[in-house]
């Protein structure tokens, strides 16, 4: 028996939205009996692109984040259904039954991924499918795979251990670890926060490259050189810590900052002086 | 119903037109409707080693191409178009519009429309096209033929009417300018030749010499990955850019905005203030000059005129050396970053990558950009194996008559057109340049023309003319021609993408254009000023022919069947001047005696593919495509420009000299007191053209230079309406009333100076006009900018002064790129941008705001009676 799974790789994400319109052509004004009913022309996102800015100008960076239904092992929608109208197919894709979830308002609401849609006409929560009425026709992946054209989304069945995605899962993150709900959907480069800053000489108007940058917090202490612009960007730091920023340039004053990774954090062009 | 098909269709969804087809995809249909749009498999009827696809190796990586087509957002949303509620399903005629009364051109713009039978359109056709050659001549007659749309090959789009205006005795044909390189043409033509566009010559296998030699890319003054999304190599350009920085491959995008593809490619961001590059290039030259960090051995072989150059860079000619600090001051960018970039440049194999477009290429003097970007390009060893001008969009722009940069087919390669089923095609190219008719207009000049009824200008702008064309002078009115009285077009979108559009809306009300007629599939843009509107249908309901020779995975060639029943009443555009054609007489004369099926059977017998002994019909015909095999020996053909490099006596430029032009001998000679486009490129400040920099007094009331890219969400004025895409959040921005507004990019810190919010309803404005826009604060975008794409579409609140769409364009400068330069200066000028009261507008202009709209945007119903 298979098990799918879908690892979506941040880095490789250009942000072109063709799996967001691949899974609207496969499901706006199109019923399969026993899978879905059709999604409304607008307004759901069955596979929603997440666009976020981070930093600030001119050191700022844009994370696209693919977020379909994570057909999860423990899945909150299956416990919020009555009448057995959510199950989790032994493929391990979940399925809202489109019959028996007519009125079931609660199974939105239950989904923390917010990857549940109410459809209004229908009187009907609806969602990613994996596209399982292609997968059951022969189908080797669902459209939105299908069509993305990096290869940042990937997906394919656990149990052959050759596939991409059962090489990868593992190494995978899931987007919310903390909801526990054991998602088949899992993250590779999920942005974190960074640190980043630029260095000048405040006396000859040349911007500081090679320059010893230390980031230190109360666990851990990283170091890196600055390029040819001065910049540094120290990437993937945890949420929320503290951290000192210290600065040594040969023959100028040593410079030490203090930041908290409650957002990005870029410090700015800061000047060295002798 | 089940996930299955009835039956599976191949069609080409790329919108370049001109017959050049690109995005393959398969169709599938049921019930007599499009069921899904999907990639299209290589593999489906042949086996891989059939067509031999090819790889690209380099540091130890590999680079291959999918084997299925990558179908864009837009093809994916093709369904949205077809079903678009704005269609036009049967004729309309403005309803206070009378050829054989009061016609009411002043009323363009704002009339409704009642709809025709067939019959009652051609009847007026008919009589108006005779009364106005028998009034005026043919030459009155003014066809726009020309642009990006649907790419079809028998059924056009554009330009199916040229031929039957031509055994009617000729018309005034509209020139389309080189608008999206526009500084290429009237600039770098000058230093390398380039001929016919102006960009670097012969780009043949650049995609693998970066990999192989590269170690950094500029990627200067537009959004190239986004550029290619509806036309040409597509999301390939983006896969590959991942490839790059895989090996290692820096990326520093020079632009004022951290445009779609900065911001995921981008290694270094630099921000520019829009059009000030040439200040940046003159100071990296500088730089280069006074620490002799350039190639000596390479301007004294390669170059002539480097020392007038030099002079000027160094101040020796007018007394300003072109420092870092002094570009900083132009540029807004910082000394020290400037003297970084060119020490980097400096020690870096560097390539410039571009997707044409974008803030630099096209506003105010853009050829001395563009000049001097050769210029430093030659400093460092132009054609050197990693060091070249790269435009990803090479294919897209240039059809199957230049060269591929990516590994090229057998048949399509180096010298040889082809494959190509351009026989076929009916409509209008300007590719290959023949000749010019004997009365033509820019469309940049295409207001001056109606509205001054006269103009005299050098060079033709065709886009596809050598540049000694630049130097001819014509005059309009053309000897023996009298000023135009109709207007016939199919391509309907000087509002939204041309210069001072605002200006065309008066042209086109104006009582010199008796008869305007369009033919399109939506009720768009300049259709809105029309007295005639014809129901055009959408490729998906036309049997045609088509190749694919720029998606940059495999050229193919394919049949593409028809899917589905046209709709409503519309035809193609071939069909419809068909039918103006039998009334006329001229049929059989007009379709060269032949049937859409022997066009398609004509394209594929000339296509060069039957001819190689390759596939037989009844084989194509049955599987429906054929797929060229790649050329595995393409390393061997020299990349760039190479063989100049290496031999430049040998492997001479089209320039007067053979040479790389410092000094342009032929600007020297034609135009020698030209103070915007001198011999020698120079910065300009301003002029008697324009006047649109920080420093102008303008400034004090209009303070920020506003710039457009390629739209990442629509293709230049196409596809404004595909539902699925204006949900995106930074396609559109809903306001308070519902309606989806076009974005403005504004800084977070000038937003806040003006007290506007992220989705607040603004005013984007100048002298010119103003534009409506939905603010999308952000730290995208340098102080002092405000980027509105072009392409959006017109919704007039006051027809000439007031648009509620965001056709920014409408605004834009309305003289030409200089003096002697017909091109469109449409990106980095003077705008002020302020909160507006929507209430107070809505009580002003009920009539506009009550216009009904759909999550698609407008619909026909608001035009109609």
């Amino acid at each position: 028996m298979s098990k799918y799974a879908m690892v979506i790789d941040i880095n490789k994400c250009s942000g072109c939205y063709n799996c967001t319109l691949a899974c609207k052509d496969e499901h706006c004004g199109h019923d399969y009996p026993g899978y879905s009913a059709s999604q409304p022309m607008t307004g759901h996102f069955w596979m929603r692109l997440i666009e976020r800015e981070r930093g600030k100008y001119p050191k700022v960076k844009v994370a696209y984040t693919p977020i379909p239904c994570m057909q999860c092992s423990d899945a909150a929608c299956i416990k919020a259904a009555t009448d057995g109208a959510v199950y989790r197919r032994e493929d391990g894709i979940v399925i809202i039954d489109p019959v028996k979830a007519k009125g079931q308002k609660q199974i939105v609401s239950a989904c923390p991924y917010r990857a549940i849609y109410w459809n209004e006409e229908l009187q009907l929560p609806q969602k990613c499918t994996f596209c399982a009425h292609l997968l059951d026709e022969g189908w080797k992946e669902p459209r939105c795979v299908e069509l993305c054209p990096t290869g940042a989304i990937m997906f394919g069945d656990m149990e052959d251990k050759n596939s991409q995605v059962a090489r990868t899962f593992a190494s995978g993150e899931i987007l919310h670890p903390e909801y526990e709900l054991k998602d088949s959907v899992v993250y590779l480069n999920l942005p974190k926060k960074f640190i980043a800053g630029t260095l000048a000489y405040s006396d000859t108007d040349e911007c500081a490259g090679n320059v010893l940058v230390t980031l230190s917090s109360v666990s851990q202490q990283q170091t890196a050189m600055t390029d040819n612009f001065g910049d540094f960007d120290f990437e993937g730091l945890a949420d929320n810590i503290e951290y000192t920023v210290t600065i040594e340039a040969q023959g100028y004053k040593t410079r030490i900052l203090k930041t908290k990774t409650i957002t990005d954090v870029y410090l700015g062009v800061i000047k060295l002086a002798r | 119903m089940s996930g299955k098909a009835e039956k599976t269709f191949i069609k080409g969804t790329g919108f370049g037109a001109m017959g050049i087809n690109s995005h393959m995809a398969a169709v599938d249909v049921k019930d007599g409707k499009i069921v899904r749009i999907r990639p299209f498999h290589y593999d489906w009827k042949y086996q891989p080693q059939d067509f031999q696809p090819w790889k690209i190796e380099a540091r130890g990586k590999v680079f291959r191409p999918p084997l299925k087509s990558i179908v864009s957002p837009f093809g994916l949303s093709y369904k949205k178009s077809i079903y678009s509620p704005n269609r036009i399903l049967y004729p309309l005629k403005r309803s206070d519009w009378d050829p054989d009364g009061e016609r009411n051109p002043q009323n363009r713009g704002k009339s409704k429309y009642v709809r025709i039978s067939w019959d009652e359109a051609l009847e007026i056709i008919i009589k108006e096209i005779k009364r106005i050659i028998n009034t005026y001549g043919s030459f009155s007659i003014f066809a726009q033929a020309d642009g990006h749309g649907e790419t079809k090959v028998v059924h056009g789009p554009h330009g199916c009417h040229l031929r039957l205006l031509d055994l009617l005795g000729g018309c005034t044909l509209q020139i389309r300018n080189p608008d999206s390189w526009e500084g290429w043409y009237w600039g770098a033509k000058h230093v390398w030749g380039g001929e016919p566009f102006g960009l670097m010559p012969n780009p043949t296998n650049l995609y693998a010499d970066i990999a192989w030699h590269t170690d950094m890319l500029l990627c200067w003054g537009c959004d190239p990955t986004t550029t290619t999304r509806g036309f040409g190599s597509g999301d390939m350009v983006s896969k590959w850019s991942y490839w790059c920085s895989d090996l290692g491959i820096k990326q520093i995008y020079i632009c004022p905005d951290l445009n779609y593809s900065a911001a995921v490619h981008a290694d270094k961001w630099i921000p520019v203030l829009p059009n000030t590059d040439a200040a940046l290039q003159l100071a990296i030259a500088y730089q280069w000059i006074s620490t002799g960090t350039y190639d000596k051995e390479y301007i004294a072989t390669h170059t002539l005129g480097f020392e007038k150059f030099a002079d000027y860079v160094l101040g020796h000619e007018d007394g300003i050396p072109k420092t870092p600090k002094w570009a900083s001051a132009k540029t807004g960018v910082p000394s020290r970053i400037i003297k970084a970039l060119a020490k980097l440049w400096a020690s870096k194999r560097t390539t410039i990558m571009h997707g044409l477009g974008g803030p630099y290429i096209r506003g105010a003097y853009s050829h001395e950009p563009a000049r001097l970007e050769v210029y430093l390009l030659a400093m460092q060893g132009l054609g050197k194996p990693g060091v070249h001008s790269f435009a990803v969009i090479n294919r897209a722009v240039f059809g199957s008559e230049d060269h591929p940069a990516y590994p090229p087919s057998p048949g399509s390669i180096v010298n040889n057109p082809g494959p190509t089923v351009r026989a076929a095609y009916r409509g209008y190219s300007p590719f290959p340049f023949i000749s010019l008719p004997k009365q033509f207009i820019p469309k940049t000049m295409v207001h001056d023309a109606i509205l001054n009824g006269s103009f005299t200008i050098y060079g033709s702008s065709l886009q596809s003319t050598p540049a000694n064309e630049q130097f001819i002078k014509y005059q309009y009115p053309a000897k023996d021609c009298q000023p135009i009285h109709m207007i016939w077009t199919c391509t309907p979108c000087l509002m939204t993408c041309w210069n001072d559009s605002n200006k065309i809306a008066d042209a086109y009300r104006h009582p010199s254009i008796e008869f305007f007629m369009a033919q399109h599939p939506w009720l768009e843009n300049d259709c809105l000023f029309a007295d005639l509107i014809l129901p055009v249908n959408t490729k998906f309901e036309e049997e045609d022919i088509a190749d694919d020779t720029e998606s940059m995975t495999f050229e193919t060639i394919f049949f593409e069947e028809r899917c589905i029943e046209p709709l409503g009443e519309s035809k193609s555009d071939y069909e419809i001047v068909c039918m103006i054609a039998q009334k006329l007489g001229l049929l059989e004369a007009y379709t060269e005696g032949k049937s859409v099926s022997e066009w398609i059977k004509h394209g594929f017998d000339t296509c060069g593919v039957p001819a190689k002994g390759l596939i037989t019909w009844d084989d194509f015909r049955e599987k429906g495509y054929y797929v060229i095999p790649s050329d595995l020996n393409y390393e061997n053909h020299p990349a760039g420009m190479y063989d100049f490099y290496k031999d430049p006596e040998k492997n001479p430029l089209t320039t007067p000299s053979g040479k790389l032009e410092f000094e342009s001998a032929a600007l020297a000679l034609h135009f020698p007191g030209d103070k915007e486009r001198p011999p020698v490129a120079h910065w300009v400040e301003k002029s008697d053209l324009h006047d649109e920099r920080v420093s102008s007094k303008r400034a004090l009331k209009y303070p920020l230079l506003c710039q457009s890219n390629h739209p990442r969400h629509r293709v230049h004025a196409q596809l404004d309406d595909l539902s699925w895409l204006r949900e995106i959040p930074a396609c559109k921005i809903k306001g308070p009333d519902g309606y989806l507004y076009e974005p403005v990019w504004i800084h977070t810190d000038e937003a806040a100076k003006r007290g506007i919010r992220n989705g607040d309803i603004v005013k984007v404005f100048n002298e010119r006009g103003g534009v409506l826009c939905g603010a999308y604060v952000t730290e995208r975008i340098m102080h002092g900018v405000a980027y509105v794409d072009h392409g959006a579409r017109y919704d007039p609140i006051v027809p000439g002064e007031l648009d509620r769409g965001g056709a920014i364009n409408t605004i834009t400068p309305h003289n030409i790129t200089s003096k002697n330069a017909a091109g469109m200066a449409t990106s980095g000028f003077l705008v002020e941008v302020e909160k507006t009261d929507l209430d107070e507008l809505r009580r002003q202009y009920p009539a506009a705001f009550k216009r009904p709209s759909s999550p698609a945007g407008l619909c026909l119903d608001r035009v109609i009676e």
